[in-house]
């Protein structure tokens, strides 16, 4: 249970709404993308109505995710941030800094474990390296053609313009036709560690729950082994259980894309809220806003941080928001306080 | 109140900081305290106060309702636990609306961290780390039935008032008999600052 309850009616019909216009425009971007289906695989249409339905789920959790008071206020404040003209005029690199800093190296995971850190760094790039590959694949916008039929020499086109020309004998088609097989590769080892740690860490293993911490390891394990098996079938079975496996990978990557906007995965959506709230705090650090606790005056963090949280409070009916202008400790000390005080004279 | 919880009697507290030594053995955090032992008037009195996840029930958890990014899950036993490290995104809401002054914060890894009434002991029935070594009873593991058992005339509250809220919680403090149909003071609105009346 998380805190909070049902979902009012018209947030669950606004969240309907977003994922009907955002599955629309996919599949209007497909059609267009594949100039009218010509360029569109058939045989990975599982695939792309998959991605349709993740498109529609992913939507409908993001506006059920912003209408919250917590995300609502800090939506408002993190895109406030990110495009104020006035924010870019002062510190140009501070948001590409911290997408690469926070999005991509998650500097924050080193900081918990440096095992989860190079774990959690090889799914990502590997999960990175596959959507580039098989979103645009399964969507028709990418294209192999050979003028010969058969090759060696592929173009590789875009929505049918031609990007670059190679040979696939060579180091770059090898690499081309085995995008997938690397990010197998970085995806087995990382996830492999993960699962590892969900047996055997304690701290891993507490309150932890089948579906949504073990789920996602094994879907990822299992796209990544039916992926290698299918190159493994092609070069050294002469395809031999191909259809099996292909069938077997089909349907856990359409489970997985399913899942995604309503399990673990659904993380890789909500991160980037960081680097919004970071850029929110930075601006008023920026400024020297800092707000001081009024007991201790320690300080506790921005001015406009402590506003919007008692904004939030506010809006969540909590009446004690005056209380966030105090610092943990002193909030402790004064409570402690009042029992000595009022409750038992003898504490003391 | 939940069944078996913690009560907490500040009038037993004698600051030995055993409860903090032994909350870094608890395999959810392990290295790292997560009970807070306070000196509510250092150098002029030794009341000291430990402070663990009160588990608050009405409103249930505000840590987790200003979360932005819904990291903090409350279990069906009542138990809030600790921010989810996948989601939590170390914004610190809920460190500061707390209004226990509970949670704690890992800038450096963008993580919130707080107690969570050792649930790899306590989802299988054993007493926490700070209530099995507190040597004089200050923490408590427990039903109110069996507290009573042990300490006869002994009375609990699971109600504290600041300002004009309520917050109804999960663990409870052990009051003096004619308290008990009062909430426990939490502290706000604020008398006294550093000696000063701050009344207006």
């Amino acid at each position: 249970m998380r805190a909070g309850g049902l979902v009012p009616r018209s947030v669950t019909g606004r969240a309907t709404a977003a994922g009907v216009i955002v599955s629309l425009l996919l599949v209007v971007a497909i059609v267009l993308g594949s100039r009218f289906l010509e360029h569109f695989d058939s045989a990975l249409l599982p695939y792309a109505v998959a991605t349709v339905f993740l498109a529609f789920g992913v939507a409908y959790r993001y506006t059920v995710w912003v209408s919250a008071p917590g995300a609502k206020r800090l939506f408002k404040k993190g895109w406030g941030s990110l495009f104020s003209v006035d924010n870019f005029r002062r510190a140009p690199t501070a948001l590409p800094k911290m997408i690469a800093t926070y999005l991509g190296f998650q500097k924050f995971l080193g900081a918990r474990s440096h095992a989860r850190w190079a774990a959690h760094q090889l799914i990502f790039w590997g999960c990175i390296l596959a959507s580039l590959i098989t979103f645009p694949l399964t969507w028709g916008w990418f294209t192999f053609t050979s003028g010969t039929g058969s090759g060696p020499g592929y173009e590789m086109r875009i929505w049918g313009f031609k990007i670059i020309g190679f040979d696939s004998l060579d180091f770059l088609g090898w690499l081309m036709f085995h995008g997938l097989d690397i990010a197998a590769v970085l995806v087995i080892p990382g996830t492999s560690y993960f699962l590892w740690r969900r047996m055997k860490d304690r701290g891993a293993v507490t309150g932890q729950r089948f579906g949504y911490d073990l789920v996602p390891l094994i879907a990822l394990i299992v796209i990544s082994v039916t992926g290698l098996l299918l190159t493994f079938s092609s070069i050294f079975l002469h395809g031999g259980g191909y259809e099996f496996l292909a069938i077997l990978h089909m349907v856990a990557v359409v489970f997985t894309l399913i899942y995604i906007p309503f399990g673990k995965f659904f993380h890789i959506v909500q991160r980037p809220a960081a680097v919004g709230m970071q850029l929110f705090k930075y601006t008023g650090r920026q400024d020297d806003e800092v707000f001081s606790c009024r007991r201790c005056e320690e300080p506790i963090d921005t001015t406009p941080y402590v506003d919007n949280l008692r904004g939030t409070m506010r809006d969540l009916s909590l009446g004690f928001d005056e209380w966030a202008e105090y610092c943990p400790r002193c909030k402790r000390v004064l409570r402690g306080s009042a029992y000595l005080s009022q409750v038992k004279k003898g504490f003391k | 109140m939940m069944g078996r919880t913690i009560f907490i009697d500040p009038g037993r507290c004698i600051g030995c900081q055993a409860c903090v030594s032994a909350c870094r053995e608890c395999d959810s955090h392990r290295g790292k305290s997560m009970i807070h032992l306070d000196y509510t008037d250092e150098g002029q009195s030794v009341a000291s106060l430990p402070t663990v996840c009160m588990h608050c029930e009405d409103p249930v958890a505000p840590c987790a309702e200003v979360c932005p990014a819904d990291a903090i899950l409350v279990t069906a036993d009542g138990v809030v636990q600790q921010a989810d490290t996948t989601r939590c995104i170390g914004c610190a809401n809920c460190v500061n609306a707390c209004p226990f002054g509970v949670p704690k914060i890992d800038l450096q890894a963008k993580l919130q961290m707080k107690c969570n009434l050792c649930y790899d002991r306590t989802a299988y029935g054993l007493a926490p780390m700070c209530a099995t070594v507190c040597p004089t009873g200050a923490l408590f593991y427990g039903t109110a039935e069996e507290l009573q058992a042990e300490r006869p005339g002994v009375q609990v509250a699971d109600s504290f008032v600041f300002g004009e809220s309520e917050v109804r919680t999960g663990v409870a403090m052990v009051v003096p008999a004619d308290r008990v149909q009062w909430p426990v003071p939490g502290g706000l609105p604020v008398v006294e600052i550093n000696g000063k009346d701050v009344r207006r």
